[in-house]
């Protein structure tokens, strides 16, 4: 079963929620952002060269020109593949645990994986962030001696930065099958 | 003007749903307010203002309203975090400059101020303290954004000296045009309608309070063999402590059996050290001791070691110190000065003119009662005292404040720079009303960058109906830097 929805995030710009229920005790959460517009690319190409043309009639070294054109071009490269992050997605199976996916829009995937074992809960929580407070998902990790403790805070979604309604969404299915494993494991 | 002019979502929710307060206190409202308290001082820093927020804000949740605070980080301590209540905390990341108050330009607070304005659809901004920069700050915004305002002083100026003149000044200007004014005694509202020239029909009187249950008399920790003067205060010019140190060698050569317990910490310690040197009192039995710096949690614990009390201050807006030590059953000596002589009723109170031949005179008397065993029993006095000033009365005078504030309009920007331009000065008029204009146009700015409907509306945890209190989900406690939303529906 999959289903889509659209939210915003926390600057306004639109986001896509994809959900994909596999069975009752493994789903999947997609956040797409929109991909790189080319009036953005075309807008931060024209700056950098207008600005490389006006240091050019300036001290009239023709070094500069090329320089500009080096200059985008790897930070074009750079964006894309270290800073621009297309896809995040959540996969959570109550028995294994949770495996979190961000791919870059050059298609580089980085992959994150916690076992269950060491999940405490998935939680929504509140951070002071750029001028703004903001609602974030994160995962709480046990910690290794005291079970009680918590060793670790993960945050999800982190370059997407969804606003609460979507938050809310994935935080109550993945409490859902939470709550199915905990029900499993005390009663095998 | 902002965002409760037009169609924008500002218009506070819980003015819709009234909510009752718990238990036999229940007053139905029909209007409940969102308060945003702001100063740089909360806890985990110490002190009156500290704990004045906290205990009206603990009352005015009890009483159904919606409340946070907003204050500057405390070392680690920055974020979101949840007292008693749900009551919620902000602390941020603003830089200190001196004595625990942020510094200031007037607008870098702006982005981070307004949007948990708009998030958490305060209705009230409630500023404390004018020693507190980010409190004045919040005024100036507030009233940009067409928010209404209220200012709690809690302390007297002098009139003569530069930096009073300065701070009066600044006072002036945050104050022109803020809708209601909190002092808590007469003569700190004198003082501020002078400072501050104010209209004195705006400013209203509302004493602190005390807890009476941390302050209970103990008759059997207190020495009756000898009679034992108690002072708490912090050993400063403005406590008085010269003069302290004037009356010591004179009762305690005229009565054999006077002893005296200092508590508290500061620069003229070292006079007290002096006169207990010189005169020897330190020899054979201890007769004056200090104790050096007292926790909060312990000055009941001294004060009920003694039989009388005694203020030396000064100046003082509101003397706290006394009401705690009548509150412990103990006959209260002090100097008459500010807003002392309004605390206590005089035959709880022995008042003296701020010398030490008059105060000798005063502990005379009061060690006169006391040997010819004319006065009420301790457990008496506390009955009469805790009576006097609860937090419960605070909030209840507090939310009529508001009640009136709410009903208020909100002065528009051409009234507001009117406003500034005649009654602060030529100069600093025209100077913080092109501010003003500039604070407007930032915020302009703001609302385009990131517009009300793209901010969150916060969840609402306050109080016995907040969304803490009933859920669904298990309730997961953490420590940790993090505070937990446990969704409901």
């Amino acid at each position: 079963m999959e289903e889509e929805q659209s939210f915003s995030d926390i600057y306004g710009g639109r986001l896509a929620l994809q959900h994909r229920y596999y069975s009752r005790s493994c789903r999947e959460f997609c956040l797409s952002c929109p991909r790189l517009s080319l009036r953005s690319l075309t807008a931060v190409t024209c700056t950098v060269w207008l600005a490389a043309y006006g240091l050019f009639t300036l001290c009239e070294n023709s070094m500069i020109l090329s320089a500009a054109i080096f200059i985008t071009l790897l930070g074009l490269l750079g964006y894309l593949h270290f800073v621009k992050i297309d896809q995040e997605t959540l996969l959570i199976i109550d028995s294994l645990g949770i495996q979190m996916t961000s791919s870059y829009a050059s298609g580089k995937e980085s992959t994150t994986f916690i076992e269950m074992g060491k999940v405490k809960d998935v939680i929504i929580n509140e951070a002071i962030y750029m001028q703004k407070v903001i609602y974030y998902l994160c995962i709480l990790l046990k910690d290794p001696v005291e079970p009680n403790e918590i060793s670790q805070v993960v945050p999800l979604f982190q370059s997407a930065k969804p606003r609460l309604d979507c938050l809310i969404e994935v935080y109550r299915s993945c409490q859902e099958i939470l709550a199915h494993q905990k029900d499993t494991s005390t009663s095998p | 003007m902002a965002y409760r002019g037009g169609d924008g979502p500002g218009q506070p929710l819980s003015a819709t749903f009234p909510r009752v307060s718990p238990g036999g206190l229940s007053t139905f409202r029909t209007r409940t307010h969102n308060i945003c308290m702001v100063s740089d001082f909360f806890y985990p820093n110490m002190g009156g203002v500290e704990s004045h927020i906290y205990q009206l804000s603990q009352c005015l949740i009890e009483r159904g309203h919606k409340v946070i605070i907003i204050t500057h980080a405390y070392g680690t301590r920055k974020g979101v975090r949840y007292l008693t209540n749900g009551l919620k905390v902000y602390y941020l990341p603003l830089k200190v400059m001196y004595n625990q108050s942020t510094a200031t330009t007037l607008f870098h607070s702006l982005p981070l101020l307004r949007y948990i304005f708009v998030r958490e659809r305060v209705t009230i901004i409630h500023s404390h303290s004018s020693f507190s920069a980010m409190a004045h700050d919040a005024l100036f915004h507030a009233k940009t954004m067409g928010l209404q305002t209220v200012f709690t002083d809690h302390s007297l100026f002098g009139f003569a000296d530069v930096s009073s003149v300065l701070t009066n000044k600044l006072l002036t200007v945050s104050l022109c045009d803020t809708n209601h004014i909190i002092c808590v005694s007469y003569t700190s509202k004198e003082n501020t309608v002078l400072r501050a020239a104010l209209n004195p029909e705006i400013v209203s009187v509302i004493p602190n309070a005390v807890d009476p249950t941390d302050f209970t008399p103990d008759p059997f920790r207190r020495h009756d063999s000898v009679i034992t003067i108690v002072v708490v205060s912090r050993l400063v010019y403005r406590k008085g402590t010269d003069l302290l140190s004037g009356i010591i060698p004179e009762l305690c050569q005229k009565y054999p059996n006077l002893n005296f317990l200092i508590g508290g910490e500061g620069p003229k310690r070292i006079i007290l050290e002096e006169v207990r040197e010189r005169y020897q009192l330190h020899d054979r039995k201890i007769r004056v001791r200090l104790l050096g710096a007292l926790e909060h949690k312990d000055v009941r614990n001294v004060l009920v070691q003694g039989h009388i009390f005694l203020n030396t201050s000064l100046t003082e807006a509101f003397c706290m110190a006394i009401v705690e030590a009548a509150s412990c059953g103990l006959q209260v000596v002090s100097t008459k000065v500010g807003g002392i002589p309004e605390v206590l009723p005089e035959n709880l109170i022995i008042l003296c003119e701020p010398s030490v031949k008059s105060l000798c005179e005063g502990l005379e008397r009061a060690i006169f009662r006391l040997k010819s065993g004319a006065l009420p029993a301790p457990e008496n006095i506390h009955n009469v005292v805790k009576t006097f000033y609860t937090w419960r009365n605070v909030a209840e005078r507090t939310e009529k404040v508001y009640d009136r504030v709410s009903l208020e309009a909100v002065l528009p920007m051409e009234k507001r720079l009117d406003r500034l331009i005649s009654h602060c000065g030529p100069i600093t008029g025209y100077i913080f009303a092109l501010l003003a204009v500039l604070n407007f146009l930032f915020l302009i700015f703001l609302k385009w960058m990131t517009p009300d409907s793209v901010i969150d509306v916060a969840i609402d945890g306050t109080g016995p109906r907040g969304a803490w209190t009933h859920h669904q989900y298990s309730h997961n406690k953490r420590g940790g830097d993090n505070n937990e939303i446990s969704k409901t529906r």
